[in-house]
């Protein structure tokens, strides 16, 4: 029983990294139709970041506070993401180019960060420290790392200030318009290029909070974008990607189905590395509205 | 009178490619190989991607099922190398038919995805297929058997895929110039008005998915016995994003650019390495932003300024 619970607080801290990754793609997915897959070099981005500003890797002797760390990582990735946006998606936009265009030019702006995070920081895993020590912590019966409950205190505040913008302000009314018809959006006077400038920022700026999260777990690593990218999209497509709540759903039920699947399932390990991509494939192919439906326009 | 020049220039350019093979060294004639290789994938990627607009990233994992197929039927389990051989490309073509036909009902970039998450658990399957796929570890130590006698060993092998190239690509421009390469491009520029034309959107869809999925199989098999070694790392995402920058670069949607740009990015490193070190990939990303940003017909709309005012 124990182990049970303690599986469920693990696997609710994956879920939310998950979310974090499904909410980054869905902040940029909803308003301009564009798959942003370099959403997982982003997380990679805010760990290595997260890295240099809490150990002495970059400034010997100085370790700075996690305060600065959560300040400054979101606020880096929102500038990234702003120029990613005004550096590739933006010119294909104004030439009135696909949007897949812009999906393939932001694979190669994938590249670009993961090879830059490698001459940046070598190729050697950075361990990054947990800001509450590693002790373990107990909140009646769920016990878990101290680290696990930081993530799911963070993701559940930052999903409930993205529901109340969608839900509650003129922003988020913006951002739902042009995702449900750019031109009406734009002939009722929306900022276009505005709304999709901060698209990127929002995007860049949860992906790379996503990423500073998961580092005391998983270390800071070049090669820890790309999973988190597929793992993040299936997240999304699990859920929807219609709602915000279908991220965070989504991100549980895929983290739940892995750990859970690992433990108890009688198949070898090696093969729950597929349970991701099993998921995506029935989603995609079985219900492509996830499991929370996407709002009709009203 | 046109049809023997152009036979003639298909001859002249294979035996060139082929002369080429007896004059490299060892160290040299290995990069030739695996740039055929790159050379022939390039080719059938871009007919799908270029030609019929459909991004799908399961093209390594086909040629991974066709060099997994006949390296394990020819040598673990025993058969006829010619029997192997056939059944291995009869797998990848059942295979990705059977992939195609949920997959291309998919819009835009999901068809991407679903191909991303399908070459994924191929990756799964033969790192978990113990002792038959060799798990993480691959197979090695086998050879290519010799055929009624014949033994394809040396420079003669290299021959053999400068015949793979050539085949692949005379096989793709064929079609390319038929009808129903003319339904493949309307497909890409405009679905709705190609089905509006009479077109089966869906049909030719999954015929060009199978078909350059099998020409994928045939190279991953001729892959296999170049090292003579393979093991699950080759067919993974890595490459893929490789080969798509590749027919980017080189300019999607023209047989020139596919094979321009596998030749250019394949060797580029060669240069780069030591002066930038690793750091070529980074180059490589630049470049395809810059690519798709300033020139979306790539070095074969340098190459040639009238397929540049015809491919946008």
């Amino acid at each position: 029983m124990e182990d049970l619970l303690e599986l469920v607080v693990s696997a609710t801290a994956s879920g939310c990294i998950y979310a974090l990754v499904a909410l980054a793609y869905l902040l940029i997915l909803r308003p301009t139709s564009v798959i942003n897959f370099a959403v997982g070099e982003w997380a990679a981005t805010g760990a290595f970041i997260g890295v240099a500003i809490l150990t002495p890797l970059i400034w010997p002797r100085l370790e700075g506070p996690y305060w600065l760390a959560l300040l400054a990582v979101p606020a880096i990735l929102g500038v990234l993401g702003w120029l990613v946006e005004a550096l590739t998606v933006r010119p294909l936009i104004r030439r009135g180019a696909s949007v897949t265009s812009s999906i393939l030019a932001l694979l190669g702006v994938l590249i670009i960060f993961r090879e830059g995070l490698t001459l940046l920081f070598g190729a050697d895993p950075l361990p990054s420290p947990p800001p509450l020590g590693f002790k373990r912590v107990a909140f009646g019966p769920f016990a878990g790392g101290s680290q696990q409950f930081l993530i799911i205190g963070v993701t559940f505040v930052l999903f409930a200030g993205a529901w109340l913008f969608f839900e509650r302000t003129i922003w988020g009314r913006a951002f739902e318009a042009v995702a449900l018809n750019r031109r009406a959006a734009a002939l009722m006077g929306i900022n276009l290029r505005l709304v999709t400038t901060l698209a990127f920022v929002s995007g860049g700026m949860v992906a790379g909070l996503a990423g500073l999260l998961m580092s005391p777990l998983t270390s800071a690593h070049y090669m820890m974008g790309l999973p988190i990218a597929i793992q993040g999209f299936t997240a999304l497509v699990i859920g929807g990607v219609g709602r915000v709540e279908g991220a965070l759903l989504g991100g549980l039920v895929l983290a739940f189905v892995e750990q859970f699947g690992a433990r108890y399932l009688p198949i070898p390990s090696g093969l729950t590395l597929g349970f991701p991509f099993v998921l995506l494939i029935l989603f995609l192919f079985l219900r492509p509205s996830g499991l929370i439906s996407p709002r009709e326009a009203r | 009178m046109r049809g023997v020049r152009s036979t003639l220039v298909w001859l002249a350019a294979i035996v060139a490619a082929s002369a080429l093979a007896f004059w490299l060294g060892g160290y040299a004639t290995d990069v030739y190989r695996k740039m055929l290789i790159w050379v022939a994938l390039a080719l059938s990627y871009n007919f799908l991607f270029g030609i019929v607009g459909q991004v799908a990233f399961s093209h390594f994992a086909f040629a991974g099922v066709g060099a997994y197929g006949v390296v394990i039927l020819a040598h673990k389990l025993g058969m006829p190398f010619g029997a192997a051989l056939v059944l291995a490309l009869a797998l990848c073509a059942l295979l990705a038919f059977i992939v195609a036909l949920p997959s291309t009902r998919l819009e835009g970039f999901y068809l991407a995805l679903a191909t991303l998450a399908f070459s994924q658990l191929v990756i799964v399957v033969i790192s978990e297929g113990g002792d038959l796929t060799g798990g993480t570890g691959g197979i090695a130590n086998y050879r290519l058997p010799s055929v009624f006698g014949y033994a394809i060993r040396g420079p003669w092998y290299t021959v053999l895929l400068v015949l793979l190239v050539a085949f692949t690509l005379w096989t793709l421009r064929r079609l390319d110039y038929s009808a129903f390469g003319r339904a493949c491009r309307a497909i890409r520029d405009n679905a709705v008005a190609a089905a509006a034309m009479g077109v089966d959107v869906r049909r030719v869809k999954v015929q060009a998915f199978t078909l350059t999925s099998t020409l994928a199989g045939l190279a991953g098999i001729a892959y296999a016995y170049i090292d003579n070694v393979i093991n699950p790392p080759v067919f993974g995402l890595e490459n893929i994003f490789l080969l798509l920058f590749m027919v980017i670069v080189g300019g999607s949607g023209s047989h020139v650019g596919a094979i321009v740009g596998a030749v250019f990015l394949y060797l580029a490193p060669f240069v780069l390495e030591p002066i930038v070190g690793h750091g070529f990939l980074l180059v490589f990303g630049v470049l395809v932003v810059l690519t798709i940003l300033f020139r979306p017909s790539g070095l074969a709309g340098l190459l040639n300024r009238r397929t540049a005012r015809g491919t946008t």
